[in-house]
């Protein structure tokens, strides 16, 4: 079982939707239920046999030939970053699933069935070893959400649906690009360990280190296109809020929890690797774009009338802290990348969850029609403002040791700090890492933590607090009823549709005097225990991850630390005059035993760390 | 658990610091020890989840407030056991809890540099955290006590809340204050952000109090960030953000900072304490950020006492304190606090004198004292300063909790034009004597604490070369301060019995006040609508209305402030120089180091750098303060007691006619929110809906057009489009299949 503990991974979700689909629909939630739960279980199996102290190292390795002949092979195996986005991934199954019980209510069994199919393809992606499995599920992960989008939204999901699925399909088309042409530079080659066509992501990595600055520039390019779409970074954002807002919650929450995370994965995982040295030339532009987005995002959250809309824009701002970090290129900016995204998940995942409870009960989104909701729901309220502040990056949350781990890392990489170029910065500075971002990077991000408290305290300023405001006639008519009274922004198409049903009681609503108002909603007024269920767990890892990070940052300090390196290797190696032979290209795989290094490690730290101005001894030589 | 349960578990706790705590050595180098420190969040934050606890059972009786007291008397008693037992007091020692962000990237780190990060949970425990420590958990404890009883009419899950967050506030600030390292300090910094948001808007229902909230905690992370910034700086300059660490590596310049070389020390350090002012600045109230404390007075009034007034606010003079080699080597730093602070001294007292709500001349006139406090830290008097943020926690305590008695029993009325002679009414004496005494202490009536103190800020800026500008306006600023102060005593605690109800009259009864006051608009609205039934105050519609007088809680408290507000001077004689503050300081970061030798003409006897007006500064300032806050008291006396007959009016009403826009202009606190608003907020705000419109139009019209072309193409060819779901797995396929094919066809 060890041995293909990841590919029952997938295949457990995939099993148990076609078992669904073959049994009644009443058994649907609970077979669902049943899946995820023990994909989760096996989810927590597969950590407790990865060995952690190797965390750097891809373990739990399997291969399946498919086509040899063509080199193609269902390859899988796992490091400590891409183990955590698992586990994240298969948390997040069965609260989705929970979270659906009530919510939907119709073709519950395709609903059911594609979210298993979702989730199958989302842990495919981070346990790909190989590059056609990696992109089948990086693309397969738009079916179904484009059908849990398409079917289960609100008003306007044709438009929402079918906008994600081109938008993010014609990146990934460009990517596709991009990949490809790396897989035929490799072949080309033919590198020892390979026989002409392979997707294996060692080996292409390696044969990546080949690629000529110029054209890893290209690739960069081709690749980053399809992962910024999905980020997603300014200025391909747009069809996120849209997805967002109309997605059941259920699919924003593996939207805002899961497949996010794929764009930034992506990047991490294959364009770093594969063009480092153009990653280190181009981080300004992509440090630039992502704090334009967090800047524009979060303005742009402060203004919105729409909870759900808030929230998704925030994302757009969030996702820029977290490709921030990864394009300051040094351990405490890729650890914060990295942290950011299950940070991310777990606190944004919630926040879409309990505006979807406030909408199951309301069926609205509009901050005017709510308000002061912590007398009528005290126990919502309460997770309200505990997520709330773990999105603004309250210390002792989640989110904090992330942002601030990624603007640290920003405000560092800077050569100006010391002499000059890659690798030789003054010791001086004990903090300073190489590279092209610096303290403005920080300081004009930073920003956006101001921002943050702004359009988060105004969200619970009107929701949680102040004077209680409900709709008046809540309850009644069916999902389709939620959406009148958006921000005005919005489509016209829409403005119809919501006038023309929210026409009978006045679409202003809240003067509305009509006899609905006894016709309570079916859920009790506070939380119910499964809805409190559902976001205990994510609160406890909240708080788990905020005062004990240590663990994590320990699962992902190898993995961070052998990126660090490619990138500042490749930066020095392109700083160098050309030809310069003292610097030989990066080695990805085979990290040095890192059971030793971890060990003293852990000796050192009580001892303070940070081992200032010890000059270290040439890194390239080992 | 009941109470009984819970103090057996506190004494099981105890006899753990016991063992615990003998074993801490005192080396001159941070050792480990004042183990007994770490008990200090580990009880408030068990009562934190005791009040949530006590919050889901639906506790309706006092049960939270005592749990409370109890935790936070065992927090008090594990820090006086720390500080008896001299652990830190001579010299530092760390009390490791747990890691927290503590990596290092070993072998990886190819570099060499900024291989690792240690932001651990453990304290530094020194003198200067000890003397925080004292006044924070010892204050907590009384007004926890107090607010027992001013919270009461909230029991149930309000009352839960509101203790919930008050533990929540102390395990913030021990965090802030005991911190080993800047991101600790981080971590309390903004923890006891929170908690004053959450306690802020405590009467959640009222608009004004949701909103004061919110300002508050957004002003303080403009703050925050330069807080960020100025430890990233730290970070990257000294590889690592523990002070013993950071402290260390700043000692290097110091001698070259001291000696006024500031050439030879890197810009880099020089900009740290700029970034962290900012930070400090935001907390504590100063310029430009101050304008969300005197919002705060939304909150219920024991917690503008202990946050707003006592502990919280003077986070950022710890900060500045706690930094101080770092500010010692920038030239520019301490003057630049010593300016703020003054004229933040300054302007706060000229709008504190013209305001009607006492609880808000109260805020004013702590913005007041932080800038004095700042000012000290300007002008290298951080014992000044340390012993004013001490004697200041006492007396502001003191004089919030007695106006807070008046608002409790006076059903929230704070206005100082509806209020009269409460001295004489039954049952008012210890209220009336406290605040006698807090006002004494604030105005710097002599030999109390608070004239001591502020004679060590006011002498020391005439010392230092170049600062008797600051010793100027601070010495009007006393004045001032007197004169305002005392108005508020004179006006409500003397004269003619009078008084009228506050806007809560109804709201015992029916559900808790904030549900009442959001009918009637906010409490303080009163602005120019004096003359509206005052004469009449016994009568009209408060016929019915006894004040309910205080009870055994907020009295004894009062007691306990006030005995403490008279003998905190015996302080200042304890010790040989500068008394036990000065003692604190010295034995921790905060200390001025001596001047190299060249320069030692600046500290020692010689005192020849400043003078005030050709005396010792030292000698004369005494007389020299008494003198100016006696005339303060004076002016008071005689334009708001002497002669007045009724509690509307008073000798000052002919005045302001005569100040015209100026007394206006202050009224409306120099209309620095207007002009803040007009000046960021709308401009922000417009800012923000250009970049929805753009989002909405332009950057997703350019994917909607892109996306209409091929649409539009694709009408031609609509066949394809089956529609159908389904259909796009297949294509996507189909499209995977060609493309292997087409990899098949070039590999062979």
């Amino acid at each position: 079982m060890a041995q293909s503990i990841l590919i029952l991974l997938i295949v457990v979700p995939l099993a148990f939707a076609a078992f669904l689909a073959w049994m009644p629909r009443k058994h649907a939630p609970a077979i669902a239920l049943m899946g995820t739960s023990l994909a989760a279980l096996l989810g927590v199996y597969t950590a407790l046999i990865f060995d952690w102290n190797l965390s750097g190292r891809f373990q739990l390795e399997n291969t399946v030939q498919w086509l040899p002949s063509l080199g193609v092979a269902l390859q899988v195996g796992v490091d400590g970053v891409s183990l955590l986005l698992v586990l994240l991934t298969l948390l997040l199954g069965p609260i989705c699933v929970l979270c659906s019980v009530t919510a939907i209510r119709e073709r519950i069994k395709t609903y059911y069935g594609w979210l298993l199919v979702l989730q199958a393809a989302m842990t495919g992606v981070f346990v790909a070893r190989d590059l056609i499995l990696f992109y089948v599920c990086f693309e397969f992960t738009l079916v179904p959400m484009f059908i849990l989008i398409s079917l289960y939204g609100s008003t306007n999901r044709r438009r929402a649906a079918i906008k994600f699925f081109l938008y993010t399909f014609t990146g990934s088309i460009i990517a596709l690009a991009g990949l490809v042409y790396v897989a035929w530079f490799a072949a080309g080659r033919a590198l020892p360990g390979s026989s002409g066509w392979t997707f294996d992501l060692d080996i292409l990595m390696r044969a990546a280190a080949e690629l000529p600055p110029s054209t890893q520039a290209w690739v960069l390019g081709a690749l980053l296109l399809g992962f910024a779409v999905k980020v997603p970074l300014f200025p391909l954002h747009t069809w996120l809020p849209l997805a967002h807002t109309e997605a059941p919650t259920a699919g924003s929450v593996i939207l805002a929890g899961v497949l996010l995370k794929l764009g930034t994965y992506g990047i991490f995982r294959l364009a770093i690797p594969f063009a480092p040295a153009a990653f280190a030339e181009y981080a300004p532009m992509l440090a630039g774009l992502s704090i334009v987005g967090i800047l524009y995002g979060g303005l742009i959250c402060w203004v919105q009338t729409d909870v759900k809309k808030l929230v998704a824009y925030s994302s757009v701002a969030h996702l820029g802290f977290c490709v921030l970090g990864m394009t300051a290129g040094n351990e405490i900016g890729l650890t914060g990348s990295v942290l950011y995204m299950i940070n991310h998940g777990l606190s944004t995942g919630a926040l879409f969850l309990l505006i979807g409870m406030i909408y199951e009960r309301y069926h609205t989104r509009d901050m005017a029609k709510l308000g002061g909701l912590a007398a009528r729901m005290p126990v919502w309220s309460t997770f309200m403002v505990f997520f709330v502040m773990a999105s603004v990056g309250l210390p002792g949350l989640n989110g904090f040791i992330s942002e601030v781990m990624c603007l640290l890392g920003a405000f560092q990489a800077s050569d100006n700090w010391g002499s000059g170029a890659w690798g030789s910065v003054a010791d001086a500075m004990p903090g300073a890492t190489p590279g092209l971002l610096g303290p403005w990077y920080a300081a004009i991000a930073g920003v956006g933590m101001i921002i943050a408290a702004m359009y988060l305290l105004q969200l619970t300023g009107k929701v949680v607090w102040g004077p209680l405001v409900e709709p008046t006639g809540h309850g009644h008519g069916g999902r389709d009823h939620g959406g009148h009274g958006l921000g005005g922004h919005d489509s016209a198409e829409h403005s119809t549709a919501a006038a023309s049903h929210a026409g009978g009681h006045g679409a202003g609503g809240a003067d509305a005097s009509h006899t609905a108002t006894s016709d309570k909603p079916h859920l009790p007024t506070d939380l119910t225990p499964r809805e409190i269920g559902i976001l205990v767990p994510l609160a406890v890892l909240c708080l788990a991850l905020g005062l004990y990070p240590k663990p994590v940052l320990y699962a992902i300090d190898g993995s961070v630390a052998q990126t660090a390196n490619l990138i500042r290797e490749a930066g020095a190696l392109k700083a160098r005059p050309a030809g310069s032979p003292q610097v030989e290209p990066a080695p990805v795989e085979g990290a040095p035993a890192e059971s030793d290094g971890k060990a003293s490690a852990m000796a050192e730290e009580a001892a303070g760390s940070v081992a200032a101005g010890d000059a270290v001894t040439g890194g390239p030589g080992r | 658990m009941t109470a009984t349960e819970l103090s057996t578990f506190t004494l099981t706790l105890a006899s753990l610091v016991q063992e615990s705590g003998h074993a801490a050595p005192a080396h001159s180098e941070p050792a480990a020890g004042g183990m007994a420190t770490l008990l200090v969040p580990v009880f408030t934050l068990l009562g934190t989840v005791l009040c949530g606890l006590f919050a889901a059972f639906k506790v309706k009786s006092k049960l939270p407030a005592w749990t409370t007291v109890l935790l936070l008397a065992a927090s008090f008693a594990a820090i006086v056991y720390t500080y008896a037992t001299g652990q830190g007091t001579t010299s530092p020692v760390i009390a490791h809890g747990f890691d927290w962000i503590s990596i290092t990237w070993g072998e990886f780190g190819s570099a060499g540099h900024g291989h690792g990060i240690a932001a651990n949970f453990s304290f530094y425990v020194d003198a200067l955290t000890l003397l925080w420590m004292l006044f924070v958990t010892g204050l907590g404890t009384l007004i926890a006590l107090y607010a027992s009883e001013y919270m009461s009419h909230d029991v149930g899950a309000g009352y839960c809340r509101f203790f919930a967050a008050f533990n929540l506030f102390v395990f913030s600030m021990s965090c802030l204050v005991m911190a080993d390292n800047f991101l600790l300090l981080y971590l309390g910094w903004e923890g006891v952000g929170l908690c004053s948001y959450l306690l802020i808007g405590y009467f959640y229902k009222k608009p004004s109090a949701v909103a004061a909230a919110k300002k508050a905690f957004i002003v303080n992370r403009i703050g925050d960030l330069g807080l960020a910034l100025g430890v990233f700086l730290i970070y990257v300059q000294f590889g690592s953000v523990e002070y013993k660490a950071v402290f260390a590596e700043a000692g290097r310049y110091i001698d070259a900072a001291r000696a006024g070389h500031f050439d030879q020390i890197p810009w880099q350090v020089q900009l740290i304490p700029l970034l962290l002012m900012v930070g400090a600045f935001g907390k504590s109230a100063q310029l430009p950020l101050y304008v969300w404390l005197p919002d705060a007075m939304e909150g219920p009034t024991p917690v503008s006492a202990l946050i707003h007034a006592a502990t919280m606010v003077t986070a950022g003079v710890y900060l500045v304190a706690r930094s101080y080699p770092l500010f010692l080597c920038s030239e520019t730093a301490l003057p630049v606090v010593a300016w703020v602070g003054t004229l933040t001294a300054l302007l706060a007292a000229t709008i504190g004198m013209a305001q009607f709500d006492i609880k808000r001349i109260m805020a004013y006139s702590t913005v007041s004292q932080l800038g004095y406090m700042f000012a000290g830290l300007g002008v290298l008097t951080s014992t000044g300063a340390a012993f004013h943020v001490l004697t200041h926690a006492f007396f502001k305590a003191l004089l919030f909790l007695c106006c807070g008695a008046v608002m409790h029993g006076f059903a929230g009325q704070l206005d100082l034009r509806k209020l009269s002679g409460v001295w004489k009414i039954p049952g008012w004496k210890v209220v009336s004597v406290g605040m006698l005494i807090g006002c004494a202490n604030l105005s710097g009536f002599p030999l109390t604490p608070g004239f001591f103190s502020k004679d060590m800020i006011l002498a020391e800026a005439f010392v230092t070369p170049g600062m008797a500008a600051i010793g100027w306006l601070l010495l009007l600023t006393a004045g001032l301060t007197a004169y305002y102060t005392f108005r508020v005593f004179f006006r409500v605690f003397v004269g003619p019995v009078e008084y009228e109800p506050g806007d809560e009259l109804h709201a015992h009864d029916d559900h808790g006040h904030d549900g009442h006051a959001e009918a009637h608009g906010t409490v303080h609205g009163h602005g120019d609508s004096h003359g509206h039934s005052a004469a009449t105050g016994n009568h009209g519609h408060a016929g019915h209305f006894h004040p309910h007088a205080p009870g055994w809680a907020i009295n004894t408290v009062l007691a306990i402030l006030a005995t403490l507000s008279i003998v905190a001077a015996g302080l200042y004689f304890m010790g040989d120089h500068g008394g036990w503050a000065a003692n604190m300081v010295h034995h921790s970061t905060a200390a001025l180091p001596p001047a190299p030798a060249d320069h030692a003409a600046e500290s020692g006897a010689g005192h020849a750098h400043g003078s005030f007006l050709g005396m010792d500064p030292h000698a004369v300032m005494y007389y020299v303060s008494a003198v100016v806050g006696f005339i303060g008291i004076g002016v008071a006396f005689w334009l708001h007691f002497a002669g007045r007959t009724t509690a509307a009016t008073s000798r000052a009403d002919a005045l302001v006619p005569k100040l015209g826009a100026v007394a206006r202009a202050a009224q409306h606190k120099w209309y620095v929110d207007e002009i803040y608003d007009f000046l960021l907020v709308k401009p922000l705000w417009v800012l923000s809906h250009i970049f929805h419109l753009i989002d909405a139009l332009l950057v997703d019209g350019l994917v909607d057009f892109a996306g209409w072309v091929p649409r539009t193409v694709g009408k031609v060819i609509r066949p394809a489009q089956s529609g159908l779901l389904h259909g796009y797995a297949i294509g996507m396929a189909g499209g995977l299949a060609v493309l292997l094919l087409i990899v098949l066809l070039a590999v062979t």
